[in-house]
């Protein structure tokens, strides 16, 4: 089940919200967590009994490692709890992968494994895991009850497409947190604005993108009109899911982290990865880079440590090598901004602007490609290699037909709306109160429109 | 103080609305058929384990609820008219409004598809008419995206290069007549894909003169009060106004007759059948629709010619308009008949032929037997 979907949003949402609202608040852990699994049976039933026993085995083993007085069985059950995380995660996610490179690297004929991804399973896997490393280093005590636990991993807001929630970071609210109608109503329009984000900004992207796909007259404007709109998708696509991710975390008591902050006006790569996919990069930094010896290290073993870092997190959005290579593209990109180019950036916002959005573009469009030399001919269509027309009917007719939802696009992936709705809130603070709902009301009966109509609704971070 | 009256509201106005939408959710009678859309609504999925199991059951319920939805069509042109007007696209969901007309893109030229009809006619060919030594004829109807894509500044075919690649895949065994000349955008509903039957006298007359029959041409117009309401009407979901639907009609008309041989025997129906003018597709008054196997027969004709009209829907309100110039005239619709069983209903022996499609179908010619 996704959140932009009529069954989320019209069955499952209302009869969750009010049952959990019902029951008294010791009771509202087990709710989430039976609604939790509902919610993840229903897209994938199969899967269910895996993500129990992931579940299973890290309170298990949290619990094993906490009563540990000696630190060799302390780190005998941590390694135990990482190998069953990462060998499930290995084995779902990334063993038909090894096997199908092998293959193709020896020659040597071996069966393709056909193994169905799990949804989700990198998200809960790195919270699972999290969980067990705080624990073993002391950041937390284990968590003695298993509902609190199970309802932190499997908790249906962030369960399939993170944020990646930290254990340390809502440990107290899993066992005392507060409802308001502050937090309900921030909640709400939270859900809301993510909601319109996803249906009525990323789903047209998306359609745009599509056509890229059955493309009857490439040109020049076309492979760039598809590299910016897949850019513009996957950040309203996959920051409107944080914001409905927050927005219900919140209406049910939970303070999420952010997942993103405007990461399209970053003047560095170094900076673009602060302010995308924040969760996930920062459980890199704290769980792999910062173990490795992070900066303070020679420098021999600092570029290694970057460069595995950014591998892995290609590595972690897909099973496949444009996802590695995407990874090493932003750890060349970092190097270089560490050791080259990063200070000629500095007081250019123009210049340093234009190439963080270049690299990207071209970043994105390596990730989105079915294979390399689909990315290859995209970007040399790009770069006006490709013996393209510089333009075609086709790319002008969709680019008329699309204009205002890439400007609409372009503008809100700046800070300057939010910016311009808060000056104006302040000013006119009556008259906000009242338009606020109505706002958001429209914006809930138009994504209704979209969703009912049937238009396109994959949602991108599923894969992961 | 005011902050938290806000929040009070505006939590309380949002899940007011959350729940009155869900109550109508789980309570609003299910609806079989929509007409709009002119097709079957999906129903409640059967709950059973192995549906659950397989991931079918969840798949059916969101397709149920998206059917179910109270409001549908409401909320579908709530969509449309946001799509083309708020954000300005230049056609929602494929269908575009301009100069007064609804349309549908035809786009682009999809070669495989006219391989496809071309391959299904030469089927024909070597049958049936190879050893028949009657003349055949072909002509394409170009949609009304003919005069309104381009000149609207939407994705258009480039119909010249369309019919020219489509006639040298028909290959020369059929000569080409050319009805282009005699249409133009008027001649078309404003909601639906067809020709308007009052306004294609000179399709008929060009048709006739070139297989070498004349036609009088003299009709009394009758206008149906009830309104029309194209199949672009339903799939736009736009606040269109309806159309008007006519039909022709004079003394040799009357006293023809149409039998259809859709299940394999022969059923009496009418040329102009009126029940269809409330019905869900009123355009199939021509002809009471699009048959498998139709004969036309004219017992007033001044010639014991036939013809055999290979077609598609555009041609029910065409035919009636031909009847004058042959003594019958066969129509074969082999979308819903395998051309292979045509020989134990038709006796091919020299009769006119001819194939009579639109640049819709031969674009899209998958459904072709």
């Amino acid at each position: 089940m996704v959140f932009s979907s009529i069954p989320f949003l019209y069955y499952y949402l209302p009869a969750v919200l009010a049952v959990y609202f019902l029951v008294p608040r010791q009771g509202k852990n087990l709710i989430l967590l039976l609604a939790s699994l509902f919610f993840y049976g229903w897209g994938e039933p199969a899967c269910l009994p895996l993500m129990v026993l992931s579940v299973a085995q890290g309170y298990v083993f949290g619990l094993a490692m906490e009563k540990s007085k000696q630190q060799r069985w302390k780190k005998l059950w941590l390694l135990l709890t990482l190998a069953c995380s990462l060998g499930a995660l290995l084995w779902f996610k990334y063993a038909g992968f090894f096997v199908g490179s092998f293959a193709a690297f020896t020659g040597i004929p071996v069966p393709a494994l056909k193994i169905a991804l799990p949804i989700g399973i990198s998200f809960y896997t790195f919270q699972i895991m999290s969980y067990s490393v705080d624990v073993y280093w002391g950041k937390t005590a284990a968590q003695k009850n298993p509902i609190h636990l199970a309802a932190y991993v499997s908790m249906f807001p962030q369960l399939i497409a993170g944020p990646i929630v930290r254990y340390t970071d809502i440990a107290r609210q899993l066992e005392r947190r507060t409802h308001s109608w502050e937090k309900l109503s921030l909640g709400i329009r939270r859900f809301l604005l993510g909601l319109g984000k996803k249906v009525l900004i990323a789903n047209q992207l998306g359609a745009l993108c599509g056509q890229y796909q059955s493309l009857h007259e490439p040109s020049v404007l076309f492979c760039w009109l598809y590299a910016c709109a897949f850019t513009l998708q996957i950040y309203f696509d996959f920051s409107g899911y944080s914001d409905m991710a927050i927005g219900l975390g919140r209406m049910l008591g939970f303070d999420f982290t952010e997942n993103f902050h405007y990461p399209y006006v970053s003047r560095s790569v170094t900076e673009f990865w602060r302010r995308w996919h924040i969760s996930l990069g920062s459980w890199f930094r704290d769980y792999v880079y910062i173990p490795l010896g992070g900066n303070r290290v020679s420098r021999g073993k600092w570029l290694r440590n970057i460069l595995v870092v950014w591998m892995l997190t290609g590595f972690w959005h897909g099973a496949a090598w444009n996802f590695v290579l995407w990874g090493l593209w932003y750890g060349l990109l970092l190097l270089g901004e560490k050791l080259l180019w990063g200070r000629g950036l500095e007081g250019r916002p123009v210049l340093s602007r234009v190439y963080v959005m270049l690299a990207v573009i071209f970043g994105f469009v390596l990730f989105n490609a079915a294979s390399l030399s689909d990315a290859l001919d995209c970007m040399s269509g790009m770069l006006g290699l490709g013996g393209l027309p510089l333009c075609s009917g086709e790319a002008l007719y969709y680019l008329r037909s699309y204009a205002v939802v890439l400007i609409l696009a372009v503008v809100g992936a700046t800070p300057l709306p939010a910016r311009a709705f808060r000056r104006l809130g302040e000013r006119f603070e009556g008259v906000f109160t009242l338009l606020e709902p109505v706002g958001l009301a429209l914006i809930l009966l138009l994504s209704t429109a979209y969703l009912v109509d049937g238009s396109f609704n994959p949602f991108l971070y599923f894969r992961f | 103080m005011m902050k938290h009256y806000k929040h009070q509201i505006q939590t309380i106005l949002l899940g007011l609305l959350l729940l009155v939408m869900a109550l109508l959710c789980w309570f609003h009678p299910e609806q079989l058929y929509s007409d709009s859309e002119r097709r079957v609504l999906a129903g409640a999925p059967e709950l059973s384990w192995e549906e659950i199991r397989s991931g079918d059951y969840m798949r059916d319920f969101e397709a149920y609820t998206l059917d179910q939805f109270p409001g549908r069509d409401g909320f579908r042109r709530l969509k449309a008219v946001s799509a083309l007007e708020l954000f300005r696209q230049l056609d929602n969901n494929g269908l575009y409004s301009a100069m007064g007309y609804t349309s549908k893109l035809e786009y682009p030229m999809h070669q495989n598809m006219m391989d496809h009809a071309a391959g299904r006619f030469q089927r024909i060919w070597d049958l049936y008419l190879k050893d028949s030594g009657g003349p055949v004829w072909l002509s394409i109807i170009p949609d009304k995206n003919c005069w309104l894509a381009e000149e609207s500044g939407r994705l258009s075919l480039d119909y010249d290069q369309f019919i020219q690649t489509f006639r040298s895949l028909a290959g020369e065994e059929m000569t080409y007549i050319d009805i282009t000349p005699c249409l133009s955008l008027e001649d078309y509903y404003r909601t639906d894909t067809h020709w308007r039957q009052e306004s294609i006298s000179d399709v008929a007359q060009t048709l006739a003169a070139a297989m070498g029959r004349e036609l009088n041409g003299e009709y009394e117009t009758v206008t149906l009060e009830e309104p029309f309401y194209g199949v672009y009407y339903g799939q736009s979901a736009l606040p269109l106004l309806p159309d008007r639907l006519s039909y022709l009609t004079n003394e040799t008309l009357e006293n023809c007759t149409l039998t259809s041989y859709d299940t394999g025997k022969p059923v009496d129906k009418e040329i102009y059948d009126l029940s269809q003018a409330g019905s869900r597709d009123p355009y199939e008054l021509f002809l009471s629709g699009s048959d498998a196997l139709q004969v036309l027969e004219n017992p007033n004709a001044d010639t014991d010619r036939e013809l055999i009209i290979f077609r598609d829907s555009f041609a029910s309100s065409l035919v009636p308009l031909l009847a004058e110039g042959w003594s019958s005239i066969v129509l074969v619709d082999i979308r819903y008949v395998d051309p292979a069983m045509l020989g134990a209903f038709i006796d091919f022996h020299g009769q006119d032929v001819l194939f009579l499609y639109s640049t819709l179908l031969l674009n899209n010619s998958l459904g072709l037997r």
